[in-house]
This record gives C-alpha cells, structure tokens and sequence, in this order.
C-alpha cells in the first residue's frame, strides 16, 4: 500500500477543484438556484401541489441530485481527460500507485466536490422550503452510491475518449437526457403511457426516487429497489475503471 | 551479488505499422551513467518507456533492480524516476506544488528541504510559486527533470533532457547528475549532444532500427570504431594528383588543396614522409582525435547500409 501517496493524490485532486471556486462550486450553485426560481417558483405557482407535496419541495432532491451527478461525474472525467491531453498522466502512471489506489483517490476526491455542491444547493433550497430531512442515512447513502457511481463513470469516459467531442457525447446524449428525464422536476407517474413504462427503464429515476424518499420521506419506488441497483451498476463501474486501469487500456501504449 | 540496475532480454515492441524495437538486451550497472544513442525513430524513447512501465512490451522481459516490471510493477516503480521526451505541465499548479505531489505519489513524505534543493539544483527558485504556465521550454524541461528525481530515485531515466535547454544550464545539469552518481544513483539518459555522451557516460549503447549494434565504454567505442587523422596544412594547394602511396592510406586534399587529411592507424612514418614528398611545404601538422560522432556515424551508416 503506497499510503502517502494515495493521499497525495486525493489532496491534488480535491485542491484542483478547489482552486477554481467559480467554475467547480460557484457556478452549479447559480444554475441549480435559477432551476429553482424558474422551475419552483415560476411553474410552482401552478402546479402546486405534486404527491400531496407543495411543487418547491418536491423539486429539492431532484436538484441536489442533479448536482451530484454533474459534479461528480465531471471531476474525474475532466482531471483524467485534461492529464491525459496535456501529458501529466505520466507523472501518475510511473508512480508506484496500484490501480486500486488511483481509482479510489480519482472517485473520492469526485465525491468530495458531489458533496460540496450537492450541500450547498440543498442549503440554498431548505432557505425557502425548511431544512428537515426525513431520512438522513437514507438521503447520505443514496447522495454517496450516486457519486461514487458517476464519479466512477466519468473515469470510464475519460480513459476512453481520445478527443473532447467524446468526451461530451456521453454528458450530452445519455447523462443529461436520463437526469432530465429521471423525475427530477415531475413525477414519473404524471407521465401517460406508455411513457410511464419506458421510464422505469431509466436507473436515475430511482436514484431520483430514492433521495426524495430520504429528503421528503415518500416515493413511488422502494429505497431498497433503488439501492441495490445504484449498488449494482457502482460496482460493474468500478470493476470497469479497475480493469482499464490495471490493463493500462488507452493509457499505457 | 547485487542486482543490476537495468537489465532487459530481448526486448520486442511491434506496432501496427512499424516494429520500434527487435529484440534489445541491454544490461546497467549500479551506479553507472548509461547513454542510450541512437537517431531519432531508433527506438530509445520505447526502451525507456518500456522499461519504466509506460508501455507494454510484445515480447521480452524488463527488470529494475532485479523487479521485473511486469511482475512487480509496484516495486519496479519505486525505483524510478523519468524525465519523459514530451514536456508536460500542469497549468494549476506552481513548480512547488508539483514538487510535492511527486514526492508523495512516491510514497515519500514530502519535504520542503528536498524541494528547495531540486528549485536550487535546476535554477527554478525564483520560479517556484508561479504557475507553470509561466514557464518558458527551458523551464519547463528543468522542472521535469525536477519531478523526477525529487523522491531519490535510484534508478534515474533522462529521455532528451537538456534538449531546449541553454548550454550553461546544460553544464550545471550535467554536474548535478555525476554529483547524483556519486551518491549512487544509476543515470540512464539520451541526448543528441554526443560530445556530451562522450564526456559524461560510463558506457554507451547505440541502437538503431531498434536494434542495438554497440554497447561499450565511449573509450573502447572510439578505439574500436573511430579512426585518429592526420592533417598538414601546405604553403600552396597541391594541385597534382596525389601519389598512390598516399591515396591507399585514403588521405584526401581538402580546402582547394591547403590541406591535406589522412586516417592515422599505426606507423605514422609513412605517411608522414609521403606529405613530405608533395610540391608543396608543410606549414602546420596536426593530429585529430576521433569523436563519439564520428564513431555515432559511422556506425548507423553502416546499419543503413545493410538495411
Ligand atoms: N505510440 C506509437 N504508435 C506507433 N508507433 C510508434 C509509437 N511510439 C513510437 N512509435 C514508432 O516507434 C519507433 C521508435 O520510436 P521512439 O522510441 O520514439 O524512437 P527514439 O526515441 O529513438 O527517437 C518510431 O518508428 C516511431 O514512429
Ligand atoms: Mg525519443
């Protein structure tokens, strides 16, 4: 075990985020706030109500859970993309770092800013909507699994994209599509069928669904269901980066 | 016995379209400066990067300090530090910083002393808390070489790592590294400078084609491979036809006729008495020691021609 070395890396990679407040913290904070003004507030004066919950707070978890997914996910995908564009992925691939150790360091440091960001727009939010929680253990394990989860993706892009446009498609037409389309400002029921159906097929929805049972205390799909899949897919992600990693795939020529 | 610091059998690296190296061996001893020649394409970069785990080999096996590099990658690593070919930065973060970082991925808790001496070693002091982007080439290559020696390594690779780099900082890299071989470090470089190669390494290899076609002491390599010559320099140019006692030594007339060159194996006698019988008077006699260039050219000539 290369201890301080794992350590050295975690810190690298939470200081990079760190460095550009603006851009990693800042920025997430304003777009998730004006999500909430349009989506709350404006629409929230007509829908009112959603599941017997008033519109604003039914949106919360969704919005923290967007938040997570985005941050998470572009931490690794973006340290990993940029060293390996600008050649510093050298300086971790002749270090004695096991691919446990960078895979684990990478994800962490991705959990960290997910939790950072994902804290703040839940704070900014529980200003106008309360700041109870009905499940906090719930509510931490969900918000972790899914960072852990697209922390771990973001990793798999990175390592495969060779340009920048890949590096977007994957965002662009299956992470962003899937979010918006995971419950994250309505109810999956509200959907007519055969919409309904087909949505059950998307795994964010019941990451959506299993936060707002931890945030609001109720939803439509068991926590449970929810866990073991997000469970599943973090550890076929991680068994991916893993394998990529320790086989060097398009990092060692 | 001690383990060797490098040592690879058979080294193969195929690529799609070219195969980079054809089988290499190559063995480095502890403590020993190592200089890797060869034209550009010959495949030094891939032996390097090979054998510090950069890429894998198609065939043949590599080891560090007796730890193959494919078995224990881990252990292998430990021992290494590389100055790789391409320069890389990281615009984030200061000399400083990265300093750190390097130290650490190493497993060595860093050290603010060890920092300030690697920033003093490579002229970076004043540099040390800019952001790399501001860096020049130059610097940019000395905070590399930084990077890869800050943990100590004690096998130490330097792909090109003065390229770029102004000829007195040059002198000052080159005295840090024999100042590293003292204390132990064995230093395995490449460099287009041969007259570098020649003055700083203990032994030299040559590949070419990805092939080794020397490996030997640059003293042994210039017995072997360079010949001496001898030039006079005449009053007038000869114009006449050299004798044929002269053109069998293979002397040529260079400079319009003024000069007169001459390969020096042995007897010098005769060839001395041969210039004194041309139309002309000796003004200036001089012998030329042969270089690591010459001997570089010659050598890689001779496999272009076979090839
Ligand atoms: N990643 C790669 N893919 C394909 N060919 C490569 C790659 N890297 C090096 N080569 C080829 O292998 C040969 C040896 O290259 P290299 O080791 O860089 O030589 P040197 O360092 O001696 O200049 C060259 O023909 C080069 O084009
Ligand atoms: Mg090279």
């Amino acid at each position: 075990m290369n201890t301080i070395g794992f350590k050295t890396l975690l810190s690298k990679e939470t200081r990079r985020f760190l460095k550009v407040p603006g851009q990693t913290v800042a920025q997430p904070v304003i777009t998730t706030a004006l999500y909430f003004l349009v989506f709350g507030f404006a629409l929230g004066g007509r829908v009112k109500e959603l599941d017997g919950i008033s519109y604003v707070r039914f949106i919360v978890p969704g919005l923290v859970m967007l938040s997570l997914i985005q941050n998470s996910f572009l931490n690794t995908a973006s340290s990993m993309f940029i060293a390996k564009m600008q050649g510093t992925i050298v300086d971790l691939l002749v270090a004695p770092l096991s691919p446990g150790e960078l895979l684990t360091a990478f994800t962490l440091a991705a959990v960290i800013r997910g939790f950072l960001v994902g804290s703040i727009v839940w704070m900014v939010a529980a200003i106008f909507t309360g700041f109870s929680i009905a499940h906090p253990l719930w509510t931490l394990l969900f918000a972790l699994m899914v960072s852990i989860e697209f922390a771990l993706f973001g990793l798999v892009v990175a390592i495969w994209s060779d340009k920048f446009e890949q590096l977007n498609l994957i965002p662009t037409f299956v992470i962003t599509p899937l979010t918006f389309l995971g419950g994250v400002f309505y109810s999956a029921h509200m959907l007519p069928e055969p919409w309904a159906t087909i949505t059950k097929a998307n795994p964010v929805l019941y990451m959506v669904e299993g936060l707002r049972y931890g945030i609001l205390g109720q939803a439509h799909s068991s926590p449970w269901v929810g866990l073991i899949l997000t469970g599943v897919l973090t550890a076929v992600s991680g068994v991916a980066v893993w394998v990529m990693l320790a086989r060097g795939y398009k990092l060692r020529g | 016995m001690p383990p060797l610091a490098v040592e690879t059998d058979a080294l193969v690296k195929k690529y799609p379209k070219v195969q980079a190296l054809g089988g290499v061996s190559l063995s480095i001893e502890p403590g020993e400066i190592f200089a890797l020649l060869g034209p550009n394409g010959a495949g030094k970069t891939t032996w390097i990067s090979i054998v510090c785990g950069l890429t894998r080999a198609t065939s043949g096996h590599a080891r560090v300090l007796g730890h193959d590099v494919v078995a224990d990658p881990m252990a292998a690593r430990r021992v290494v530090g590389l100055v790789p070919q391409e320069i890389n930065f990281d615009p984030f973060f200061t000399p400083r910083e990265v300093l750190r970082f390097q130290m650490g991925y190493f497993g060595v808790q860093p050290s603010n002393d060890r920092i300030e001496e690697l920033l003093a070693a490579l002229a970076l002091s004043d540099k040390a808390d800019v952001s790399s982007r501001e860096l020049s080439g130059g610097m940019r290559r000395r905070l590399l070489i930084a990077k890869a020696l800050v943990h100590r390594p004690r096998v130490a690779f330097l792909d090109e790592p003065t390229a770029g780099v102004d000829i007195a900082l040059r002198k000052d890299l080159w005295n840090y590294v024999r100042k590293l071989r003292a204390e132990g470090t064995t230093i395995v470089l490449t460099t287009h400078y041969l007259e570098e190669a020649e003055e700083l390494a203990d032994r030299v290899a040559v590949i070419d084609h990805g092939r080794l076609i020397a490996v030997d002491k640059p003293e042994v390599l210039l017995r072997q491979h360079g010949k001496k010559r001898i030039r006079f320099t005449f009053d007038a140019p000869v114009v006449a036809a050299l004798p044929a006692r002269l053109l069998a030594l293979g002397a040529t007339l260079e400079n319009g006729g003024t000069s007169l060159s001459c390969p020096l194996e042995g007897d010098a006698s005769e060839v001395l008495a041969a210039a004194a019988a041309l139309p002309a008077r000796v003004v200036d006699l001089r012998t030329e020691q042969p270089s690591l260039e010459q001997v570089f050219l010659a050598l890689t000539a001779r496999v272009e021609r076979r090839a």
